[in-house]
């Protein structure tokens, strides 16, 4: 290209001369000449800049030069780790992850002095955790900072991982479980993919879910899973706000689930279950949820549509007996008695919060801003759709079958709420926002853009949109200084200034804080996090469970994947590309050189004007 | 720079003598007083005349109302008001040929014309336009009368830059939005546009009830065509467009004969639509300019 474009500007400087001319329209009546442009005639000058622009082209394409290949070559190898909470479970005495290294230490030992290699982990994704390098002890020093997550380990990860060791000679993986044959042959298909299979049999019995109930109404529930292939004995101790609620042995039978109901609880708030019995992993050993609060506090629900009044007041009565609820019309609202009051939860359906003083507001059906109002509303409503499906939610994913609604707003959702659920119109591809909350600092502010008139929260068939209302309430009425959250999930807490995570094994880190006011993070061990900013505190408890993950029963392994060992010798004699580049830059500087000694001469010789 | 020249003092003492002679010399009603400036001291009163709805209450003559019980109102003949504004072109192609210098020749003529109106104590402005990329750009001075404020054009008049196409038709119209009063508009251009174009600016300057006066200003070199001969590409400054030509005498003779006939069809259209039509054709022929085109422009001695 560069040679073509060095020969267009000869062409170019060589052809007849340009004019600028004011207007061609004074030379309309001057006839086309009939001769062409000359033909390039090129010289010695021409071939100087030639060459040593193709010496210099050459250079920055990094052209290399076969040569011979020095002695002592050597290779990259990949050691890539499962750090699912797997590989935390512990077989007699060292846990999976320890066997790992103990494996990898004696492959890493085995192979030849100069070869490097690189430490990659994967379970929610992967990650280069020791870039390649030959220094044995800052590979083993890697390795024994290897720490499990109380996560699933993706197979999505797995290909990642797989795809970040792929410039490696030799990739080894090390895994309790057998990995998909086809994601190890799609990484590698020349079979230099080693699978080491880590961990024994082992029992383990893990809380599946814990449902407090309502606090002096209903009992709570605790499910705890076997997942060995015989009885197992476990003792299960219940705490509310640390205060014993229940402590029992049980049973389980092999690769049951056993349901635990215990008494309602006399308060609301943090209820954690544990088992106490020692099991191979300890992740799923422990539980938490929050029970509803039980002091009285008043909720107040507006609704131009009586029953659609009547359905709400029911479920928040549902979700909270000891909520005072009083429902109105919004047009009486102004004029009544509860204009004055405080209310922990304003339920407003298809119409606005003006003059509604509440710690928590969740719009129903919000209504569209109508001209003269004042105060922009909280959600702005772009528009609405005659019907709506309910298509996935953002903790469970995609529904089975989408929930037919009936109609629903569009709403640009501000920056500081997360969408809960999404949905699309009948026959069309658009998705929106069906369900949101976030939290500013008025409070927390919830969001569902269906309407629910026609008792469409007590229709049996849209299930889904009464569970997603519930849900959503639940959220709005939740404590604020307390969150229950899964592992691996994305928690963000609005604290409006920078703040301080304090994780469960007591390591601290700075959060800042987004530009709305919130700081995010993502649990990955169970336990308590603490995050103080501000003028509050934060605690947030991880759960983990993970049917596939905890089930620790061994998986047949893997010889096919199974190689032995080897490690390559340093070839001796190869051919190998040695950069040219330092080389060709030198013949370039010396044609230039060679070019500016002509041009000098003729200067010298007939004056600067005709060089 | 040729532009330079216009604030010689030598050169302007030539023009002190000079006065800019108009058909215009606006009379304002005093019931109809539009502009602000009319009033004051030195306006003459004209006449008298019955009051009718609309007029100027402040102009009603009480003494006469009081003696004759009759509503009267004073009508005055203002000093000579004109607005003089002096238009430039300065498009890419007033800057081609170089040598020519057509954009020095176009402001000192300008000046100079400025220069003149502010013996009157008109109030003088200049414009100066070009093409830009999101239309025409059109600067204008703000208007001066007296000729010791003369000197504040001279950063604008040294400043002005060839660039852009010309959009003649456009910039007019640019200038005919902004709030005007009818009065003398000259424009200097090398009108090298298409004949519609320039005749579509000069008739809405007419439209809006100007005095229209045009300076064609050329080049000496692009009026002669004096190109060595040879094979040349000629590009077009302003659009880029490229032509092979091959220059010799006769061709020289067809590029002198389309100039004459582009400055015969314009000069044809001023004359049809009551504009002065004056020729600058080349930076040597300045002196003979203003001692022989300035007095077809209204400019007397």
């Amino acid at each position: 290209m560069s040679l073509v474009a060095l020969v267009a500007i000869y062409l170019r400087s060589r052809a007849r001369p340009t004019i600028n001319v004011s207007s061609l329209m004074l030379f309309e009546e001057v006839p086309a000449p009939v001769a062409k442009s000359r033909i390039l005639r090129v010289d010695l000058l021409f071939w100087l800049e030639a060459l040593a622009l193709a010496a210099m082209t050459l250079a920055a394409a990094g052209f290399y030069l076969l040569g011979p290949q020095p002695v002592g070559r050597h290779q990259l190898h990949a050691l890539v780790f499962d750090l699912g909470a797997g590989m935390e479970a512990v077989d007699g005495r060292i846990s999976r992850l320890d066997e790992a290294r103990r494996r990898a230490r004696a492959l890493v030992s085995s192979a030849p002095a100069g070869d490097a290699f690189s430490i990659i982990g994967y379970a929610l994704e992967a990650r280069t955790l020791f870039a390649p390098s030959a220094s044995r002890n800052e590979l083993f020093a890697a390795l024994d900072k290897l720490q499990p997550m109380a996560v699933a380990a993706r197979p999505a990860a797995l290909r990642a991982a797989l795809l970040d060791a792929r410039e490696a000679a030799t990739i080894d993986i090390f895994a309790d479980r057998k990995p998909a044959k086809e994601v190890v042959r799609e990484a590698r298909p020349d079979g230099r993919v080693a699978v080491h299979q880590v961990g024994q049999a082992a029992d383990n019995v893990a809380i599946a879910s814990l449902d407090p109930g309502v606090p002096r109404s209903s009992p709570g529930h605790c499910v705890l899973r076997n997942f060995s292939n015989r009885p197992v004995e476990c003792e299960l101790e219940i705490d509310n706000n640390g205060r014993q609620v229940m402590r029992a042995p049980l049973i389980i039978e092999p690769r049951a689930q056993a349901i635990v109901t215990f008494r309602p609880l006399a308060e609301g708030g943090l209820l954690r279950a544990r088992i106490i019995t020692a099991d191979a992993l300890a992740a799923d050993n422990e539980r938490y949820a929050l029970a509803p609060a039980i002091a009285q506090a008043r909720v107040l629900v507006l609704s131009p549509d009586a029953d659609s009044r009547d359905d709400l007041a029911r479920i928040v009565l549902a979700i909270n007996p000891n909520f005072v609820v009083t429902a109105l019309d919004p047009v009486l609202y102004p004029s009544s008695s509860a204009a004055g009051q405080r209310f922990a939860l304003a339920v407003l359906h298809d119409c606005s919060d003006a003059g509604v003083n509440a710690s928590a507001r969740m719009f129903i059906f919000p209504e569209p801003r109508l001209p003269g109002s004042k105060r922009p509303p909280l959600v702005p409503v772009s528009g609405s759709v005659a019907v709506a499906e309910l298509e996935s939610r953002q903790d469970s994913g995609p529904l089975s079958t989408p929930a037919l609604l009936g109609p629903a707003r569009i709403v640009s959702l501000p920056g500081w709420m997360d969408s809960l659920a999404r949905g699309a119109p009948i026959g069309a591809h658009d998705s929106l926002p069906l369900a949101a909350a976030g939290r500013n600092r008025e409070g927390e502010v919830g969001v569902l853009t269906f309407d629910i008139r026609n008792h469409l929260l007590l229709d049996p068939d849209r299930l889904d949109a009464l569970v997603l209302t519930v849900d959503t309430l639940k959220r709005m009425v939740a404590a604020q200084n307390v969150k229950v959250v899964a592992t691996g999930s994305f928690v963000a807490v609005s604290t409006f200034g920078a703040a301080t995570l304090t994780a469960p094994d007591g390591s601290t880190i700075a959060l800042q804080q987004d530009q709305w006011g919130r700081v995010r993070f993502r649990p990955l061990n169970v336990g308590r996090y603490l995050i103080s900013g501000g003028q509050h505190e934060v605690a947030v408890y991880a759960n983990y469970y993970d049917a596939a993950e905890s089930d620790l029963a061994p998986s047949p392994s893997a010889p096919e994947l199974e190689r032995p060992v080897q490690f390559a010798a340093p070839v001796r004699s190869e051919n190998y590309p040695e950069p040219a580049g330092v080389l060709l830059i030198a013949v370039a500087t010396l044609l230039l050189l060679a070019e500016s000694a002509l041009i000098a001469q003729r200067a010298i010789r007939w004056g600067v004007r005709y060089v | 720079m040729l532009a330079t020249r216009a604030f010689d003092p030598e050169f302007l003492q030539h023009l002190d003598a000079l006065a800019l002679g108009t058909k215009r010399a606006r009379t304002v009603r005093a019931g109809r007083r539009s502009v602000g400036r009319v009033l004051g001291s030195g306006i003459e009163p004209e006449n008298f005349r019955e009051y009718s709805a609309g007029d100027d209450l402040r102009f009603l003559d009480w003494n006469a109302f009081a003696r004759l019980d009759d509503l009267t109102v004073r009508t005055y003949r203002a000093e000579r008001q004109i607005e003089l504004t002096i238009i430039i072109d300065t498009s890419a192609s007033m800057g081609v040929p170089q040598s020519d210098d057509k954009l020095g020749l176009a402001a000192v003529l300008g000046a100079a014309l400025a220069y003149i109106g502010m013996g009157e104590n008109d109030s003088v402005r200049l414009a100066a336009f070009s093409g830009g990329r999101r239309g025409p750009r059109l600067q204008t001075t703000r208007f001066y009368q007296r000729r010791e404020s003369f000197f504040a054009f001279r950063p604008f008049v040294t400043g002005l830059k060839c660039e852009g196409d010309t959009r003649l038709s456009a910039a007019v119209a640019e200038f005919l939005r902004a709030p005007h009063h009818a009065g003398i508009v000259i424009l200097l251009s090398d009108f090298l546009v298409s004949p519609m174009d320039s005749e579509n600016a000069l008739a809405q300057l007419v439209a809006a009830r100007h005095e229209v006066k045009a300076i064609h200003v050329m080049g000496d070199r692009e009026c002669a065509a004096s190109y060595p001969p040879g094979a040349y590409r000629v590009r077009d400054c302003e659009t880029g467009e490229l032509r092979e030509v091959t220059f010799g005498a006769h061709e020289s003779e067809l590029c002198r004969r389309r100039v004459e006939q582009h400055a015969e069809r314009l000069s044809s259209f001023c004359a049809r639509h009551g504009i002065v039509y004056s020729r600058a054709f080349g930076v040597s022929n300045l002196d003979a300019i203003i001692s022989r085109e300035f007095p077809r422009l209204g400019v007397i001695a």
